[in-house]
């Protein structure tokens, strides 16, 4: 749930699989936000954000972002190296990222069938 | 009485990671540091139900101190209406713990979900102190930090079962663990 009280079921998440585990978050009673904030990461001669990077999750009592990501490993370079460039200009910041397998054990773990369907193939 | 042989069991479980061996000596290990640790103390140790039954029988054989024992038991998240919603405890303490040290026991530590909300109920018992043990330790996709006291071993990001943990509640009784990939059985 998140801090204003609103459930997963009245979050507009942008994949299933974030609803997926905002759903084991709320199981948990674990205090969730979804994309609270926008780390503005690279700016054009003119001082406008050129790039940006939203975190899925951020978990106020653990002070951490979770970014949630399916696409498989080879597709994934372009937010490894967001993640990358966020942990140098906001070193205090507190991100984890949690990959398609990361995703797809979870889903094991807590006895989901529906991995690979909230996943894609 | 002989071990059971890993040729009687079916073909879709891995190579063996931790053997019998290597689980007694360490178990024998932890139940001999926490011995010390609680020398003269009113102990009570928590299991959590009910992969942590066979760690949980060894450690407090390996314990050289008398110590009280109980279990928890709680809803874990899964699959239908009745397993979504929220987290609920479906056998709480018989022991009284208030003023008494607790140790709560897992069997395998992964996002901290589950121990998070255990260790928070315990708080509510007001135990005089609570520490948490975990048999294995796997913080690749660790969500909540927990702070433990004792672990068994730190492992890699592989899905293990056996001597207590699951895949779809088989495997426990496999006296050593070995490597699972639920992919692989899921296909099969």
């Amino acid at each position: 749930m998140t801090e204003d009280g609103e459930t997963q079921a009245e979050v507009a998440f942008a994949h299933p699989s974030e609803a997926a585990f905002a759903r084991i978050l709320d199981f948990y009673q674990v205090a969730w936000e979804y994309e609270p904030r926008t780390f503005e990461l690279r700016w054009d001669d003119e001082g406008n954000v050129s790039e940006a990077f939203s975190p899925d999750f951020y978990l106020p009592e653990q002070d951490l972002y979770i970014e949630l990501t399916t696409m498989e490993q080879r597709l994934i370079t372009k937010k490894h190296r967001k993640l990358r460039r966020l942990r140098e200009l906001y070193p205090e910041v507190n991100i984890k990222l949690l990959n398609r397998s990361d995703f797809k054990q979870m889903m094991f773990k807590y006895g989901l069938d529906e991995g690979d369907s909230l996943i894609g193939q | 009485m002989d071990s059971i042989v890993s040729s009687s069991w079916p073909g879709d479980i891995g190579p063996i990671f931790l053997t019998e061996e290597q689980i007694q000596r360490r178990v024998a290990e932890l139940g001999a540091q926490i011995s010390q640790d609680y020398a003269g103390q009113d102990l009570v140790v928590v299991g959590v139900l009910k992969g942590v039954l066979f760690f949980m029988a060894d450690l407090l054989r390996a314990m050289a101190i008398p110590v009280a024992v109980d279990f928890l038991a709680i809803a874990r998240y899964g699959p239908t209406d009745e397993t979504h919603g929220v987290v609920r405890l479906t056998k709480d303490l018989n022991e009284t713990v208030a003023g008494r040290h607790v140790l709560f026991v897992e069997d395998i530590i992964d996002t901290g979900l589950t121990t998070n909300f255990i260790m928070r109920a315990l708080r509510l018992h007001e135990p005089l102190s609570l520490k948490a043990c975990a048999f294995l330790n796997r913080t690749r996709r660790r969500l909540i930090d927990i702070d433990l006291a004792y672990v068994g071993f730190d492992i890699p990001d592989f899905y293990v079962v056996g001597y207590g943990l699951d895949y779809r509640e088989r495997y426990r009784n496999l006296p050593y663990l070995v490597v699972f990939d639920p992919d692989q059985a899921a296909e099969g």
